[in-house]
């Protein structure tokens, strides 16, 4: 005998996962956009081997399966570190990791796309090199990378999807418990998928807000 | 006091400056003349350290440029203005003013702001100070590079072919700027095509050619016929220049 209805609890559920989902992406986020931007100065500055180091990790992280990333933290950490780690750190290390490795290649293209010229005037006006980079350089590559930041971290919302199978109770998995228990598959998709694409929408919202604000200075072109 | 001496630049198997030698003291208005790739340009990217040099050494007051620390000084005392104006794009006309003065020199914001706003106004931007570079015309942008560069108050002004992305009519506002900053004593290194001009506000000319510094003379020599003009590549030169 099981109960297949849906009851005013499966919302509480849902919103619970909601707020596992977004506040794992929140945390994510913040930490990858820390740690990829670190990573791009550290380029920037051409500290020898680290910026090597800081390429290579990225590449692995870029090119590889988050899911794979997954399994190898959460299964990895405890076999060879004798660190034991829950779901829900396992998931927090792979999707910051994740979330740096693109943050750092957006980054990157962002501070070379700053034009020369500027660069040149700034250092012959006595400018140093952390001031160049944060008065010229920073602002300018913020408008530059926020439109593929804002596509990056839609995407990464997406994502956060896969860390229900190593248990964490994000929106996916509370979905597929309803699911289980219901058996109606295309209400709890269907309500899930529109929570997931809420969510997304309110992120593109806030970088087109963020983007427009930061290019305030190309709004006008005449003369 | 600029003091360049033996300067060599080399870009890969191109020598650009070969053994130049150069003084430029307080108070002197020195043009540089010579055809493209004659290393004009370059000459002036050594003196503000965006060059390493190759051989030979600068100093300006009596800072090497080589020396990163020294450098920082020398760059204090030299205000460069580009021919492509390098303005700060996402900053207004006054921010990209008050920028160095702020950051290299540590004045107090309202002061350099206020100082700023003067400069803008000496050269008939007052009501332009909150425009962006890519609100104003060429001309206006060349104004507000000018005074980027007399912000820093430097003892030496380095002019790099300020007016060859101008209009004939935006060249004259640039040059009646200054021409008003070599009457007030302003100390200037003059990288330029306009040759007139040139003869006008100089105390002395200088002609590069092949990277070799051939000719430095008091203006008046320098365009006299048994002086500069003696010179066959100098008169071809002028006449050429005369012709465009």
């Amino acid at each position: 005998m099981r109960y297949t209805e849906f009851t005013p609890f499966d919302i509480v559920l849902l919103a619970q996962g909601l707020g596992v989902s977004v506040g794992l992406f929140l945390a994510t986020t913040v930490i990858g956009l820390l740690i990829g931007t670190l990573w791009a100065v550290v380029r920037f500055y051409r500290v020898p081997v680290l910026t090597q180091v800081i390429t290579f990790v990225a590449e692995l992280l870029k090119n590889s399966p988050v899911l794979v990333q997954l399994f190898l933290v959460f299964f990895g950490f405890p076999a060879f570190f004798h660190i034991n780690l829950g779901p829900v750190e396992a998931a927090v290390i792979t999707l910051s990791g994740n979330t740096a490795a693109f943050v750092y290649v957006i980054a990157v293209s962002a501070i070379e796309s700053i034009g020369r010229d500027q660069i040149e005037a700034a250092r012959a006006f006595g400018l140093t090199k952390w001031q160049v980079l944060r008065h010229i350089i920073a602002p300018q590559a913020m408008a530059f990378a926020i439109g593929p930041l804002t596509g990056l971290l839609v995407n990464q919302l997406q994502v956060t999807s896969l860390i229900s199978v190593i248990g964490v109770m994000d929106l996916t998995k509370i979905g597929n418990i309803l699911n289980l228990r219901t058996l109606k598959p295309f209400i709890v998709w269907a309500v899930v998928g529109v929570l997931y694409y809420l969510a997304a929408k309110l992120i593109a919202y806030a970088g087109a807000t963020l983007e427009r604000r930061l290019r305030a200075h190309t709004a006008w072109k005449g003369l | 006091m600029i003091k360049a001496q033996s300067v060599r630049k080399v870009f890969g198997s191109v020598t650009v400056l070969d053994g130049v030698d150069l003084t430029v003291a307080p108070g002197e208005v020195v043009s540089i003349l010579g055809s493209s790739g004659s290393g004009k340009s370059t000459l002036i990217r050594c003196i503000n350290g965006l060059e390493r040099l190759d051989g030979g050494s600068i100093t300006v007051d009596d800072f090497d440029v080589s020396k990163p620390k020294e450098l920082a000084e020398a760059r204090k005392r030299s205000g460069t203005v580009f021919q492509m104006f390098n303005l700060y794009p996402h900053m207004t006309a006054l921010q990209n003013v008050t920028l160095a003065p702020v950051e290299v020199l540590k004045r107090p914001k309202a002061e350099a702001e206020a100082e700023g706003r003067a400069l803008l106004a000496s050269v008939g931007l007052a009501d332009r100070a909150d425009a962006f570079p890519s609100q104003l015309s060429g001309g206006q942008r060349q104004r507000v590079g000018i005074c980027r560069a007399l912000a820093m108050k430097p003892r030496y002004l380095l002019l790099d072919e300020v007016t060859s992305a101008l209009d004939p009519e935006m060249t004259a506002d640039v040059l009646d700027i200054l021409a008003k900053l070599a009457k007030e004593g302003t100390t200037m290194v003059f990288v330029t095509h306009e040759i007139e001009f040139a003869r006008t506000i100089s105390s002395r000319v200088v002609f590069l050619e092949k990277g070799r510094l051939v000719v430095d003379l008091p203006t008046e020599q320098f365009f006299a016929a048994d002086g500069g003009l003696a010179n066959p590549r100098i008169a071809q030169f002028l006449s050429k220049m005369r012709k465009d």
